[in-house]
């Protein structure tokens, strides 16, 4: 799984979210590091609704503009819980070696 | 006009790079979260966001629209854009070495000169409408339209008789590029067919127009 879509996935674990939202919480998430933009966002957000891991929870109307709000399946919530394992397995692997030589604090 | 309507309309050309049907559904959406995200008084769409608008849209067109869970649609759709791809390397090997080929016609059987001449011109011609279908039933069996699987298994059965009429003619030894660049095509298809008509398959165009989560579901 491409990290931009394990962020876009965990930022919409506790609760839904707009296209907006998204964006903001997957910055706060990566520390900043990860900025994603409306065209790229959108079309991660189409690949997962079309692969049934995402779909629009609600929809309303602010200052004449739609905003959709987008959540969870219960299949995207599964994959994103085995790809979180995934990697806390990978990175507790990662830690436990280099603790020894001292890299890590 | 204020800035905010040209950054709007700015934005607008670039959202059209995205598919009709997305437009349709989503272009408000995105409207207003680039609107939102953009700086106070800026009047044009900034490079980096062009280029991401522009790369999406066009990657949204290319990509294969079948989901993740119907594997062997997907990968017949890919082997069907490889045989457009491997088509067109035929078409350039024909083109390229017809003064060959035609010269060893020539030399080993004087009389079907002509046929052969003939043979080459059918197949440059045939050759980039067979690109053209291969993509158009790339896009079709991709949207899970039924139809498209009979017309690709017409289209199929039409380059194995291409093959078989080839094998007739000695193209194997005439012209041993063409013929192994063909036999590239044929086999890609090949492969497409089995995977189309394969019983996993069968509940994505059986689905007709639905949405794709019922499938994972």
């Amino acid at each position: 799984m491409q990290e931009a879509t394990f962020l876009i996935l965990t930022s919409l674990a506790e609760s839904s979210q707009h296209g907006y939202g998204i964006i903001n919480d997957v910055a706060e998430i990566s520390g900043g590091r990860v900025r994603l933009r409306a065209g790229t966002l959108y079309t991660a957000l189409d690949r997962l609704r079309m692969d049934g891991l995402v779909e629009v929870d609600r929809e309303e109307v602010v200052e004449g503009r739609l905003r959709r709000y987008y959540q969870l399946t219960p299949s995207g919530t599964k994959l994103l819980a085995a790809e979180a394992a995934r990697l806390h397995a990978n990175a507790t692997a990662a830690m436990r070696r280099l603790n020894p030589l001292g890299v890590v604090t | 006009m204020n800035s905010s309507a040209s950054l709007e309309r700015g934005y607008r050309r670039l959202l059209a790079f995205y598919p009709r049907a997305f437009r349709r559904e989503n272009e408000e959406e995105i409207l207003a979260v680039l609107l939102a995200t953009a700086h106070r008084d800026q009047r044009r769409p900034g490079v980096a966001i062009s280029a991401d608008l522009i790369r999406s849209g066009l990657l949204m067109r290319l990509r294969p629209t079948v989901p993740h869970s119907a594997r062997t649609v997907r990968a017949a759709v890919t082997l069907i854009y490889l045989a457009a791809l491997a088509e067109l390397a035929a078409v350039i090997t024909i083109v390229a070495t017809s003064t060959a080929v035609l010269a060893y016609v020539h030399r080993t059987a004087p009389a079907d000169s002509h046929l052969a001449a003939l043979s080459l011109t059918k197949d440059e011609i045939a050759g980039p409408i067979g690109i053209v279908l291969l993509l158009w039933l790339a896009w079709a069996v991709g949207r899970r339209h039924d139809w498209a699987r009979v017309v690709f298994i017409i289209f199929w059965g039409i380059s194995t008789l291409s093959i078989i009429a080839a094998l007739s003619e000695g193209a194997p030894v005439a012209a041993p590029a063409d013929f192994a660049t063909g036999m590239l095509v044929w086999l890609l298809q090949l492969a497409a067919v089995v995977l189309i008509f394969a019983k996993q398959s069968a509940p994505y165009y059986r689905h007709g127009s639905e949405p794709a989560e019922r499938l994972t579901a």
